[in-house]
């Protein structure tokens, strides 16, 4: 016997054909309020497949990328250009090589001194700000990638942050409806297996790529596209276009490999106990248990 | 504002200064740790005061007698509760009281703090490197 729930959000309709059995879980999804033809499911034993409208595939047509994911290696946006090679954001002298533009560069090289001297403060570390785009791809801890037809979410345990990914046909908000946002405005498709999706209307500027100090304008934009590759890893590639920061476009990859089986996901809570405040010229100090600074600071 | 370095010339008795040749810094998740001296680890010997098993950061507060006998108070800071999870830690990692060995990047400022780097604990078992 097979019960049929009806949902609607967003100007959609799904229909969710379940099975007793539990073994068939049979989803289609249509545009606009129109219920796409189902066919009810034939057996407990095999999922019918729904064709849906233009580009919006099928539940049970999109890859598998359940579970919990972390990123290769350390938070250095670029691991194809850091210098030295393998060298991490925590390392003194360690940078990326973007083809930025001389003003853009002379602003990374101002900032690289400032990490030198202390005072490049992580946005993130009072605890208010989202990483944004594209550092959601460069954040330690872990990750779930969770797809729909017509919507993707990117899930940081990190922040935690969440990067939504509308795949249902829709456009890029209008110019005039657009305001600088940390994860942007991200819509899509999928071609086959792949995640295709432009990114825009970012608020880049109040963030960074890494604690190296890069920064990249609002005016960046990114056309990504995420797989799994053969390896089995999650692969993010990033073309990055900013009219102001970069000469030309610049293409990041991020892997993620994916944890065993039964891994979990957790709080993060970043105001829970944070004893690293960042004071007025850039200093982040650290706090005892008494929350009194273990610096002797003289104001 | 300007920071004192009163803590440098603080010998300990519990603490061993190891140089290092190459600077590898655990990753902390939500600040910059250009406040830690990643060419250098301290080890430490005392007593564990308190555990916060806590986000953004995990704290372990561990008393350490220096050499005139008095007790110095270090603040060792760790990776978040999920991470550590992950990697095997509970909240009962660390117990008050429990005498252990601690290693850090010890604060450049000579404060009695660092980031956590390894641990002997005080039934043998090693966390860490």
């Amino acid at each position: 016997m097979n019960s049929t729930k009806i949902d609607e959000a967003n100007g959609k309709s799904t229909v969710r054909n379940m099975a007793i059995a539990g073994a068939a879980l049979v989803i289609g999804v249509a545009i606009g309020n129109k219920l796409l033809p189902t066919e009810q499911a034939g057996s407990a034993e095999e999922p019918v497949v729904v064709e849906a409208a233009g580009n919006v595939p099928a539940m049970n047509a999109l890859p598998d990328w359940s579970g919990v994911w972390a990123e290769d290696g350390n938070t250095i946006f670029d691991h194809a250009s850091v210098v030295p090679p393998g060298g991490s954001a925590s390392s003194r002298g360690t940078r990326e090589f973007p083809p930025l533009t001389d003003e853009w560069e002379a602003i990374y090289q101002q900032n690289l001194a400032k990490v030198l001297d202390g005072t490049f403060p992580d946005p993130i570390t009072p605890c208010g700000i989202p990483a944004g785009f594209p550092r959601i791809f460069n954040l330690p801890d872990v990750y779930e990638f969770v797809v729909r037809p017509e919507e993707s979410w990117i899930l940081s345990e990190n922040g935690p942050n969440v990067m939504r990914i509308y795949t249902d046909g829709r456009e890029h908000l209008p110019e005039d409806e657009r305001w600088p946002l940390f994860t942007g405005d991200s819509v899509g498709h999928w071609e086959g297996d792949t995640l295709v999706f432009s990114t825009v209307s970012l608020n880049t500027e109040a963030t960074i790529l890494d604690r190296t100090g890069l920064k990249l304008s609002n005016e960046l934009t990114s056309e990504t596209r995420i797989r799994k590759a053969e390896d089995g890893r999650l692969e993010v590639q990033m073309t990055l276009q900013d009219p102001l920061a970069l000469k030309s476009p610049w293409v990041v990859t991020s892997r993620f490999r994916k944890l065993e089986p039964g891994s979990r996901v957790y709080d993060y809570a970043c105001g829970e106990n944070n004893r690293n405040p960042v004071m007025e010229n850039g200093y982040t100090i650290t706090l005892g248990p008494d929350g009194k600074p273990l610096e002797d600071i003289e104001q | 504002m300007k920071f004192n370095i009163k803590y440098l010339k603080c010998s300990l008795v519990g603490a061993v200064t190891l140089a290092l040749s190459s600077a590898i810094m655990p990753a902390l998740a939500h600040h910059s740790t250009a406040s830690f001296d990643s060419a250098k680890e301290v080890v430490l010997v005392g007593t564990v005061k308190k555990f916060e098993w806590t986000n953004p950061h995990t704290w372990i507060q561990l008393d350490v007698k220096n050499d005139a006998g008095e007790v110095v108070e270090w603040s060792i800071e760790g990776g978040s509760p999920g991470t550590l999870s992950r990697n095997g830690w509970k909240k009962t990692t660390f117990n008050p009281g429990d005498s252990v060995t601690i290693k850090v990047h010890p604060m450049l400022n000579g404060s009695p703090g660092g980031v956590f780097v390894g641990a002997v604990l005080a039934n043998g078992t090693t966390l860490g490197r």
